[in-house]
């Protein structure tokens, strides 16, 4: 079969293209002495990642608890109104429109506003998270749940499907493919939510480490800050694509990809 | 138009056959119209349909046909007139009816087999009683080999078998179906015209079939009612007389030919 060399290239392309850019950039650097306050080798951005790892990693944590609880909440909040979009006329008709249009605002230009509103501690920063988190979810969703085709729903009344059981046997699975599109969305900005609220006003995470590496100057700590926010950001939507992978077995994830982004 | 409405009525072979009260026939539609706002789609239709009878709905597309079976499916109301299946009126879907679309419309997250139960889980049926019988309408539709497969992996002719066994799962009286064979290639239509017969052959059901091809209609059927263009009206009734069970050799038969010509012409002088 043509399969497993496809794929095979598919992973090894990027990879064989990711080095050569490295390298080409650890040349460079090396060749031109530039120095490091302006650009940073490579090997020095992984020398102080492993030097300084406790700074990195002690704010790390405090980004991503904040990224994924903003995150959780906004897929929660998207789907419940996602659902009431669907199923209230009402709602729909009232509500969809805004927030369709909310799209087009830059929200994290709201987020001076939200340290005069909560201060600039944590509340701050989780409600920029689920701000620019929400609205691509509740979209998506709701793409999901009234994306059904009509053949699909006249098949369920013929066979007397009960509206509760239309939801759950069609519906729901119907929508996963695009709720997890919703959520790939979601868990990045989210992240950049969260960095910026960190610019803002905070005084830990991975945003104020960046903010504080660069009013010291100390560019390779920038640099690997950046690296290891981009490293978990990575991982987070990795471990949303697996979970796609698992329940979403009737589609290739290919095509889902294309769904939302 | 009433009158040839009329004249399918009285031929109802139930009503011929035994005497003494006949049974409600299966399928008994009276004076039935349908009005989309301005648009007449169906002008008082009437016809019955004998218990184990196998009848087509011959017409061409957009001619209310299909319309005409949605409503007798209680999937669309009617502007005007009755319809009753088993001698009780139709006001939405019952258990005692299957029905077959012209896609197959199987969920894609479901194996065949989980696609062909649907009908059992929505109507709160034991599984354990049906899954079998399950099986059997897959081995007798010869798909038992993908029974834990999903729709994607099969072809489009599986896939309107599945949606047929699906359809008869619950053991309806009535299986209603609305152009099923029409996605499908000339070969595999054939093919499953036969099929459908020999699982007909087999439960005796009491099938009306929408088509707008006439061989389909005269192979399948042993009676065919030809609709007029809209608003829809029988124009005429063919009876087909051909021996079963029906080969697809049969369809080179001068007595076929005929059937399929006369059938040809109620269109045309209705269509041209």
């Amino acid at each position: 079969m043509a399969e497993p060399s496809r794929n095979a290239s598919t992973v090894a392309w990027p990879i064989a293209v990711t080095a050569g850019l490295l390298a080409g950039w650890e040349v460079i650097v090396r060749a031109l002495g530039v120095r490091p306050i302006i650009l940073p080798a490579p090997s020095e951005i992984v020398r102080v990642m492993i030097a300084r790892h406790d700074v990195l990693l002690d704010n790390l944590w405090p980004s991503l608890t904040l990224t994924v609880l903003g995150f959780l909440l906004s897929v929660a909040g998207g789907i419940a109104v996602a659902l009431l979009i669907t199923y209230s006329r009402a709602f729909r008709l009232g509500f969809y429109p805004i927030i369709v249009v909310s799209q087009v605002v830059p929200k994290v230009s709201i987020a001076p506003l939200f340290i005069v509103w909560f201060g600039t501690g944590l509340v701050s920063n989780l409600m920029l998270a689920i701000l620019v988190a929400f609205f691509p979810m509740t979209i998506n969703a709701v793409m999901g749940f009234t994306s059904t085709d009509g053949d699909i729903h006249k098949m369920a009344r013929a066979f007397m499907g009960s509206p509760a059981q239309i939801f759950w046997k069609i519906r729901l699975p119907n929508a996963l493919p695009h709720i997890f599109a919703g959520m790939k969305i979601s868990i990045t900005l989210a992240i950049i939510g969260v960095i910026v609220s960190e610019f803002v006003a905070s005084q830990e995470g991975i945003g104020y480490l960046i903010k504080l590496s660069s009013g010291l100057l100390d560019t390779p700590l920038m640099m690997a800050a950046i690296t290891v926010l981009s490293l978990a950001g990575l991982a987070l939507y990795g471990l949303i694509a697996l979970a796609e992978r698992r329940a979403v077995y009737w589609q290739p994830p290919a095509d889902v990809g294309a769904g939302g982004g | 138009m009433t009158g040839s409405g009329g004249t399918a009525l009285k031929n109802d072979p139930a009503a011929d056959a035994r005497p003494g009260p006949a049974p409600p026939p299966a399928l008994d539609i009276r004076d039935l119209r349908k009005q989309y706002g301005e648009l007449e789609a169906i002008r008082s239709v009437s016809l019955a349909v004998a218990d184990g009878e196998f009848v087509s709905l011959l017409g061409p597309s957009g001619c209310g046909k299909s319309t005409l079976l949605m409503i007798a499916a209680g999937l669309s109301r009617a502007s005007g007139g009755s319809v009753t299946i088993g001698g009780t009126a139709v006001t939405g879907p019952r258990r005692d009816t299957g029905v077959v679309f012209q896609a197959p419309v199987l969920l894609p997250w479901r194996s065949v087999l989980d696609n062909v139960l649907l009908p059992i889980e929505f109507q709160g049926l034991p599984r354990a009683t049906y899954e079998p019988r399950a099986r059997d309408l897959l081995r007798m539709a010869r798909i038992d080999a993908f029974a834990d497969a999903l729709p994607h992996q099969l072809s489009g002719g599986m896939k309107q078998r599945a949606a047929i066994c699906r359809a008869l799962v619950h053991e309806p009286k009535l299986l209603l179906m609305d152009e099923p064979f029409s996605a499908l290639d000339a070969i595999t239509r054939d093919e499953m015209g036969v099929e459908l017969l020999r699982l007909w052959q087999a439960f005796r059901k009491t099938v009306v079939f929408v088509t707008h091809s006439i061989r389909e209609a005269a192979f399948l059927s042993d009676r065919v009612l030809v609709m007029g263009r809209r608003p829809a009206t029988i124009v005429e009734e063919v009876a087909i007389d051909l021996p079963r069970p029906r080969q697809i050799a049969m369809t080179e038969d001068e007595a076929f030919n005929r059937h399929v010509r006369r059938l040809r012409r109620a269109i045309e002088e209705n269509h041209g």
